[in-house]
């Protein structure tokens, strides 16, 4: 069995230590999807907009952090269509302002963030929050009536 | 020699390896939509009570040929709520009331006939669930509308009008 030099043990340690640290902190982050965003009945040629603060229609999800001090990215993967009947597409646009992050404490203040883009966020409040998504569909006048869904994809990294 | 600088390396292996210890995290939900046609409500035939006499109330049943009827179109079989703006007087042109109550309607999803196939509203004033139907492939509804008007017995007399209007809502 080959023997790891006694020289190399304070490397395997700090190598182990990152690892551990990594997987640690992996097994205390979590994010969850809350709430699909819902844009409901829309009617051909009618572009219609959910904000990101309705409180019904607006999609959710939540993430907790190891703890306060964290410093998150949040990224989103976004679809730029849904998929209905047959094969038919709706276009799906998310405009600058279509993000929204609220920490759980009651001193957290909210802010407004671009979805289409990686933000950076500290948590300095609460080790959680709740991230709000809104966004727009833009059906065609002749466009396939019928159900249409696509999925989001939020992805949080603590570092 | 060869021993500190194996060490040195593998320290910079481990030092390179520390800003990585980040977690990554995702959660997912849909985005959803459902598409609709535009609904359109055109006035098929007024309500219209034609002479009544002072002190007489007239009353024009849902199933009446002079009810008023809506025709509406939108997504074939889509569920529709129905409502009402209904008026409590008819005005003449000197402002004076004629009151009108007692509403009454039915819904015909096949045809615009209300002597039969319409199926009748329980509450004028509240929400009626119904659906459009499939006629030869688009969506119809055809609503009726009967009231009750109450002239006074010394009722000025002139022409009287009202507005009703009837709202449809997907769901």
């Amino acid at each position: 069995m080959p023997q790891l030099p006694r020289a190399h043990f304070p490397t395997a340690l700090a190598i182990l230590s990152a690892l551990w640290s990594a997987s640690s902190t992996a097994a205390q982050t979590t994010v969850s999807g809350v709430r699909d965003l819902n844009f409901g009945f829309v009617i051909q040629g009618l572009a219609t907009q959910v904000s990101p603060t309705d409180p019904i229609k607006s999609g959710q999800f939540y993430f907790r952090t190891p703890g306060l001090g964290s410093r998150v990215r949040v990224q989103f993967t976004l679809p730029t269509q849904l998929n209905g009947p047959a094969g038919a597409t709706l276009p799906i646009a998310f405009q600058t302002t279509d993000g929204f992050i609220k920490g759980t404490a009651t001193s957290s203040i909210g802010l407004t963030f671009n979805p289409n883009a990686t933000s950076t966020f500290n948590m300095v409040t609460s080790a959680d929050a709740n991230v709000w998504l809104g966004g727009r569909v833009t059906p065609a006048i002749n466009q396939t009536v019928g159900g249409y869904t696509n999925t989001v994809i939020m992805t949080v990294t603590v570092f | 020699m060869r021993v500190l600088l194996a060490v040195s390396a593998a320290t910079l292996v481990s030092l390179s390896l520390v800003p990585q210890a980040t977690a990554q995290t995702s959660g997912t939900i849909t985005a959803r939509a459902t598409v609709r046609q535009p609904i359109t409500i055109a006035t098929g035939q007024d309500l219209d009570f034609n002479i009544v006499l002072q002190g007489t109330p007239k009353t024009i049943a849902s199933t009446a040929a002079a009810a008023g009827r809506f025709d509406a179109t939108g997504t074939l079989s889509a569920n529709v709520n129905v409502n009402f703006t209904l008026p409590a007087n008819l005005v003449d042109a000197a402002t004076n009331n004629l009151p009108i109550g007692t509403w009454t309607g039915c819904i015909n999803p096949s045809a615009a006939v209300n002597t039969s196939g319409c199926t009748a509203i329980a509450n004028m004033a509240g929400t009626t669930a119904s659906a459009f139907g499939n006629v030869a492939g688009t969506g119809r509804l055809w609503v009726f509308v009967g009231a009750t008007v109450s002239p006074a017995a010394a009722q000025p007399v002139g022409n009287y009008s009202g507005t009703v209007t009837m709202t449809l809502t997907y769901f």
